[in-house]
């Protein structure tokens, strides 16, 4: 089974302090993200798992090989996307995926057919023969992508990975990290500014402020929350015990913890159903008041 | 072959390829096949006219291949910038490139060393600087064998023998200048400064003061390359004694000592400055 563990890392840059003492254990598959502000040490932190940057104290090992000692053997089972990479420009991209794959030690015989699989994945596969300095951001995005799945490794590392992307490109990205997660034998970090994203994708959270790790959770989407906006005052509304378990009224507006299995459209047909008339639906999650709440402190 | 042979033939590879595919490629050939023409022009027209440009008095000391001697002489001077100007655009932003163009993080999360990463980027270097000088030397041994039919002379061998070695020590130093810098334009400025600016204003000033050439410099060994064919300076203050025979045995040991010396030391500092080389 893949693991990440990083112990007390610090990474200073000259005066600031990016990182402070993070540790973090993964020894579960599954997807984790880090949410966290600007400047919060996210890309720092996988800047380090991906022996970017090395760290000033501390450790950090991807299946038990230390990442700054011995890159080579650390990074073989690792596919990551850091930031927003270039491509040499010169270079197609079966080019680039090539180069990638045979650096991984993907034998010839099989590389054809893996550059097939990942660009199928990604969506580059009539792109394969063009050079990547002709390539748009989101394009490149996603030959990153393809670079980091290519010889399918166990551990995957994605920086903001829908950044760049059109909206259809942000979901067939998140769909796909949602695939990737399924098969279960295989860790996934995932660093994004979108509450959302995380909540949606990923089995565990971690928030980041400041360079220190303040929040590690289950990520639990039965503990969806939803602020309804009505055209009058809100009075006594509720929600019958088998759609929501707490109800919040303040003036206007109301706000309900939603059971398991209920959704919104529930609510919005129940609520009009008692002909309350309803200005708008916001759904809002418990991560993103806790999010909100601990990067405000 | 062991993987780390592996990665290193298929990372040189592919920086060749994207190398050989750049636009300074293709300028640097047209500038070598530019250079190439001029000299041609210049040696079919000389050719029987070399009281022109040098004195009847020292003509007349030339031995049966003298005028060989003097135009390979004349060639090889022509020659010394070119390697300086191949390897400023191809290895003065192998590194920086890396920051400024954001490439690391495509290439430094991959399963690859950075030794491995800095071998393989020089070697491909070298093959392209190589390939675009051996142009002009190609341009120059087809001339020679019109003009002068028969074997090439020995020096012309030598002469290119020196090329090679000093393509690999003006790519190492260009390299570690590149090593030091983030940003592109300062490594290229600092490249051309340095070998053009302040390695001739050093010599200079050491010969003019200490009357003594300062064997040491890169460039001065690097003269080596056309002092195969006859001793000659041509820094007006040179105190080393100028004559129509080629350099002796123990100069070019020298240069090419130098030259090895260059390559060595300047590749290692690079390796040592790339190894810690972060991308905030």
């Amino acid at each position: 089974m893949p693991s990440v563990l990083v112990e007390r890392v610090t990474k200073n840059y000259r005066d600031v302090k990016a990182l402070k003492e993070v540790s973090l254990n993964l020894q579960e598959p599954g997807c984790i993200g880090i949410l966290g502000p600007n400047g919060a040490g996210k890309t720092t932190l996988l800047k380090i798992l991906t022996n970017i940057v090395r760290p000033t104290e501390g450790v950090a090992l991807l299946n038990g090989i230390n990442v700054s000692d011995e890159p080579e053997k650390a990074l073989k089972d690792v596919g990551a996307l850091v930031e927003q990479p270039e491509f040499y420009t010169y270079l197609t991209a079966l080019e680039t995926l090539k180069f990638v794959g045979r650096v991984k030690g993907i034998a010839e015989k099989d590389l054809g057919s893996e550059i097939q699989r990942v660009s199928e994945m990604t969506g580059i596969v009539e792109y394969l023969g063009r050079k990547t300095g002709n390539f748009s951001r989101g394009m490149k995005q996603r030959l990153s992508l393809a670079c980091a799945l290519i010889s399918d490794p166990h551990i995957i590392i994605l920086d903001e990975p829908t950044f760049g992307l059109d909206p259809k490109g942000m979901k067939e990205m998140r769909d796909l990290i949602k695939s990737l997660n399924q098969s279960k034998d295989r860790i996934i970090i995932l660093s994004t500014h979108l509450i959302y994203e995380a909540q949606e994708i990923c089995d565990r959270v971690i928030i980041i402020n400041r360079g220190e790790i303040v929040h590690d959770t289950i990520n639990s989407p039965s503990e969806n929350i939803i602020e309804v906006e009505f055209e009058g005052p809100a009075g006594k509304v509720s929600l019958p015990d088998h759609m929501a378990d707490q109800t919040f009224v303040d003036g206007n507006s109301a706000m309900f913890r939603l059971r398991s299995g209920t959704s919104n459209s529930d609510v919005i047909n129940y609520l009009s159903s008692q002909g309350l008339r309803i200005r708008w639906v916001k759904p809002q999650s418990n991560l993103e008041n806790l999010y909100i709440t601990l990067i405000s402190a | 072959m062991s993987g780390t042979a592996r990665t290193l033939r298929v990372a040189t590879a592919y920086y060749f390829k994207n190398y050989y595919r750049s636009k300074s490629f293709y300028l640097m050939l047209i500038i070598a096949i530019l250079v190439s023409l001029l000299l041609t022009y210049f040696s079919l027209k000389y050719i029987n006219r070399l009281d022109l440009i040098i004195p009847k008095n020292l003509l007349s000391t030339l031995g049966n291949s003298g005028k060989e001697e003097i135009f390979g002489y004349l060639w090889a001077f022509v020659l010394l910038d070119l390697p300086v100007f191949a390897s400023v655009f191809f290895g003065s932003t192998a590194i920086s490139s890396e920051i400024e163009n954001k490439t690391a993080f495509h290439i430094f999360p991959l399963p690859i060393g950075r030794v491995t990463l800095l071998v393989s980027k020089y070697l491909a270097a070298v093959a392209v600087t190589f390939i675009t000088v051996l142009i002009y030397v190609a341009f120059q041994a087809a001339v020679f064998e019109y003009l002068f039919p028969g074997p090439l002379l020995l020096p012309f061998y030598q002469s290119l023998g020196l090329l090679l070695i000093f393509v690999f020590s003006i790519t190492a130093f260009t390299f570690l200048i590149s090593s030091i810098f983030n940003k592109n334009t300062y490594a290229y400025i600092t490249v051309f400064l340095i070998y053009f600016l302040v390695f001739n204003a050093y010599e200079i000033i050491v010969e003019f003061l200490y009357k003594t050439t300062p064997y040491y410099l890169l460039n001065v060994a690097a003269d080596a390359m056309e002092k195969v064919y006859l001793n000659i300076s041509t820094n007006p203050f040179s105190t080393s004694s100028s004559t129509f025979a080629p350099a002796t045995i123990g100069t070019l040991y020298t240069s090419i000592g130098v030259m090895v010396a260059y390559a060595i030391v300047s590749f290692a500092a690079a390796l040592i400055i790339f190894d810690r080389k972060e991308v905030k």
